[in-house]
């Protein structure tokens, strides 16, 4: 069997872009708004996104022969939930600029539907590496919408990438002006939509 | 064991591990994120009196060693007396950049009612008691590219320079203009204000009242300024 086609490798590649969460299941549209107006705290945001969903995925099918089902949703919140403020707490500690940008998106993580969908879908049914490369391909595609909205969004907005203005001044002499529209949520919303559209047309077949 | 027994014992044992684990990790980083913390005021500090440029992004030794050797921070009694902070109540905290023994400027920390939340900062006045030297924000939640851009250099660089007196001498503070103060405020009153942001006319009412509020309540400190020299307590 090629890699490509083996269960693990699949677990990863398909949430990427063919079953994209955030296209195909339209979850975390809220935060996709909310921290795509610069290119550096989506890049920061998926990556906290991509770890959490894939350590809770891990964690919780490593115990999913031993929680009792009554409470197994209680469980997943409290390891999503450890999750999430470690990571903040990371951030706080490591990157303090960029968590103050982040500010309450980051605890916001845990309220994400991708995360807990997925410990609930995937990783309660599936054996722990398997369920990693399921959390870590979601993670990847939901960091991928948001990469891919902020590019646009500061790039159009505030004609800079990662904070270096790469819109040379000789635009701005003759006439051309960042597009303030651009900085605002309803931007984030209408590129998503655009995104979809895309990926719909190029998956179709 | 009964089901019931074993989910409640399970539950216990996963909350008892998460904690643990948080409480670890929380105090392991608590000295790096308490540093964070402060390094991060001393930076607004000294950006407000303009010894450090915010588009460089200096360390955080640097930041520490250039607020040891420049800035000294007092309160003001309520006599306008400049005493060691701490060592009475109702003290208005005041810091001064000392330059050659001399204080060049004062330091106010600004506290201002924002649109959705409070806006905090410092601002510098100069030591002729009118002169702003400079604003800096350090706490917001303001919209990000809106009222957000008060954190902005290119919006808090507008202060430098304006007064907190009109021409007359009289105390006027200093406010937000809702548009480009060349087109929207009187001439005489222009070195009172400084350009608005678009978008955020509100975080700019908001600010202006809040700027006001805090210079009026340092106003004696300021008027000592205005008299003469002030010599800092040792």
């Amino acid at each position: 069997m090629k890699m490509t086609q083996s269960p693990t490798f699949k677990a990863f590649s398909e949430p990427l872009v063919k079953n994209n969460p955030v296209f195909i299941q339209s979850l975390g549209i809220c935060s996709a708004l909310a921290v795509t107006v610069q290119l550096k705290t989506a890049i920061v945001m998926a990556l906290a996104m991509t770890s959490v969903t894939a350590f809770s995925n891990l964690t919780i099918s490593a115990m999913r022969n031993v929680i009792p089902r009554n409470v197994r949703m209680i469980v997943e919140l409290s390891v999503i939930a450890s999750l999430v403020i470690l990571a903040d707490e990371i951030l706080r500690a490591y990157f303090y600029d960029i968590s103050k940008q982040l500010s309450v998106f980051v605890g916001l993580i845990i309220t994400n539907c991708i995360v807990m969908g997925r410990a609930e879908t995937y990783a309660l049914g599936n054996p722990p590496i398997r369920s990693f490369m399921d959390g870590l391909g979601n993670g990847a595609g939901y960091g991928l919408v948001l990469v891919t909205v902020a590019f646009i969004r500061e790039l159009f907005g505030a004609g800079k990438l990662l904070g270096f203005p790469v819109v040379p001044q000789f635009f701005y002499d003759h006439g051309y002006m960042n597009m303030g529209f651009m900085q605002l949520a309803p931007a984030a919303f209408i590129i998503i939509g655009l995104l979809v559209w895309l990926q719909k047309s190029i998956v179709k077949g | 064991m009964s089901d019931q027994l074993k989910s409640i014992v399970f539950t216990a044992i996963v909350a008892l591990v998460c904690s643990l684990l948080l409480t670890g990790a929380s105090s392991g980083l608590k000295a790096r994120k308490l540093r964070n913390i402060a390094v991060d005021r001393q930076k607004n500090i000294l950006q407000s009196v303009g010894l450090i440029d915010p588009i460089q992004k200096p360390d955080p030794t640097q930041i520490e060693q250039l607020y040891q050797n420049n800035i000294q921070c007092y309160g003001v009694d309520g006599a306008n007396r400049i005493v060691a902070d701490g060592s009475e109540k109702n003290l208005l905290p005041v810091c001064f950049y000392v330059k050659e023994g001399e204080p060049a400027a004062y330091i106010l920390p600004v506290v201002s009612r924002g649109l959705w939340g409070k806006i905090r900062g410092y601002m510098a006045i100069k030591n002729d008691g009118k002169t702003i030297t400079g604003f800096s924000v350090y706490s917001h939640n303001e919209t990000p590219g809106l009222g957000g851009e008060i954190e902005k250099p290119w919006f808090q660089e507008n202060f430098v320079g304006k007064q907190i007196l009109d021409q007359l001498g009289a105390f006027a503070a200093v406010g937000i203009a809702k548009g480009k103060v060349a087109e929207v405020i009187q001439s005489d009153h222009q070195a009172n204000y400084v350009d608005g942001i678009s978008g955020a006319t509100l975080t700019g009412k908001f600010l202006t009242g809040g700027l006001k509020a805090v210079l009026y309540e340092y106003e004696g400190l300021s008027e000592q300024f205005r008299k003469g020299p002030v010599t800092l307590p040792n």
